[in-house]
């Protein structure tokens, strides 16, 4: 049960790490590419480790309801994990389609 | 006249204002809701109707009217916006375009030339036409089945969780237009077209109130699904339960067709071409 707890607290805190580094990055990157990158790649993966945290914590003591319970979330990581970057990919296209540049180090040297 | 329209919502807000004071305050226990109508429902729904989830006891059958109303409501909207929108005059276009599937050529047919319509090997495009993406329509495709079973799910499971025919309708029209948007509007038209769109979104009013009627006509009152009991093989209480899965089937069905129907049609600003 301490075990248990321990893995717990340590995936709920990696997935607030991943949160929390994705919402810097979004706020901090140069242009609209590279925000995409931390909004896409941290988001799936802080909620891959904060949902096997909460199913491992729901499932602990092995009762066929909770195991069920922890088999949903499971699904929920499932299709995040396949959606999340697909949707990603498509706002980049969405941006190359519309004629959006990439960020260079030039280019910002020509605008400040 | 603007001014006579001001001074009227003016007194209507300062008439509402002052009726605000005499609610009961929130979550008083004391108020007549909460010491009249709220403990019927909590002590009562489960022995007079087999459902579990309170909510949707009230909100299909204790209070079937405001539902089925709101079900109205929501096909009226959708008729209004086909009304709104929708064009059908078509613009007199001198040239069609067609796509050849295999090879990806475009063919641009001058008003006159043969159309290739009816071959597998072409498919009619707009002029906005964008080609498709395949991760986009690969994921769109493995995503699909699984979000409409989950609408399903949510219909049918309304008796137990939260859920129910708005919430499952609005899943069921949100997959369709997830194909829409993952391929386009024609190929979105060969699955669901506009008509049978509107057909399902009458047809799902039409079942909730057939429901209600049918009750009339079996001699109880408008929607007390008691009296399904002989129809549906089942005694009074289990009766109130199907009653309440068939209206939210309809609920669904009405949603899920009204939410397609005001995809096409905002989507492509009424055209019904490929808009976005």
């Amino acid at each position: 049960m301490g075990f248990l707890n321990v893995v717990v607290i340590f995936l709920l805190a990696c997935g607030l790490f991943f949160f929390f580094a994705g919402a810097v990055g979004i706020l901090r990157f140069p242009d609209f590419y590279s925000r995409l990158h931390p909004a896409g790649k941290l988001d799936t993966m802080g909620l891959f480790t904060s949902m096997i945290a909460m199913a491992l914590w729901v499932a602990h003591e092995w009762h066929l309801g909770d195991i069920l319970t922890a088999l949903k979330i499971l699904l929920i990581v499932a299709f995040v994990f396949i959606t999340s970057p697909t949707a990603t990919h498509a706002i980049v296209d969405a941006g190359v389609r519309a004629g959006l540049l990439p960020w260079t180090k030039d280019s910002s040297e020509d605008k400040s | 006249m603007r001014f006579l329209a001001l001074i009227t919502i003016l007194m209507v807000g300062g008439l509402l204002f002052y009726g605000t004071p005499d609610f009961p305050a929130w979550g008083d226990p004391e108020s007549p809701a909460s010491l009249h109508v709220s403990p019927y429902y909590i002590e009562h729904a489960v022995e007079d109707t087999a459902v579990p989830n309170i909510v949707t006891a009230v909100l299909a059958d204790y209070r079937g009217y405001d539902t089925m109303f709101e079900t109205a409501v929501i096909f009226s909207a959708g008729i209004a916006c086909l009304f709104l929108l929708r064009i059908y005059r078509r613009k007199s276009t001198t040239t069609r375009l067609y796509r050849h599937n295999l090879t990806g050529i475009t063919l641009r047919i001058a008003k006159g030339g043969k159309l290739p319509e009816g071959s597998a090997e072409f498919e009619r495009i707009d002029s906005l036409w964008v080609p498709y993406d395949m991760i986009i329509k690969v994921t769109s495709r493995l995503v699909v089945p699984f979000v409409q079973l989950f609408a399903l799910y949510v219909i049918a499971h309304g008796h137990h969780s939260p859920g129910g025919g708005f919430q499952g309708g609005v899943i069921f029209g949100a997959a369709i237009i997830l194909y829409a948007i993952s391929n386009d509007l024609r190929r979105a038209f060969r699955r669901l077209n506009e008509k049978a769109a509107l057909l399902a979104s009458a047809a799902g009013v039409l079942l909730y109130a057939g429901t209600g009627l049918m009750c009339l006509l079996l001699g109880g009152n408008f929607l007390d699904y008691s009296k399904l009991a002989d129809l549906l093989y089942t005694d009074a209480i289990m009766a109130r339960s199907h009653g309440i899965l068939i209206v939210e089937i309809g609920v669904g069905l009405a949603v899920m067709a009204v939410m397609v129907s005001l995809y096409y049609n905002l989507s492509s600003a009424g055209r019904h071409d490929e808009g976005l």
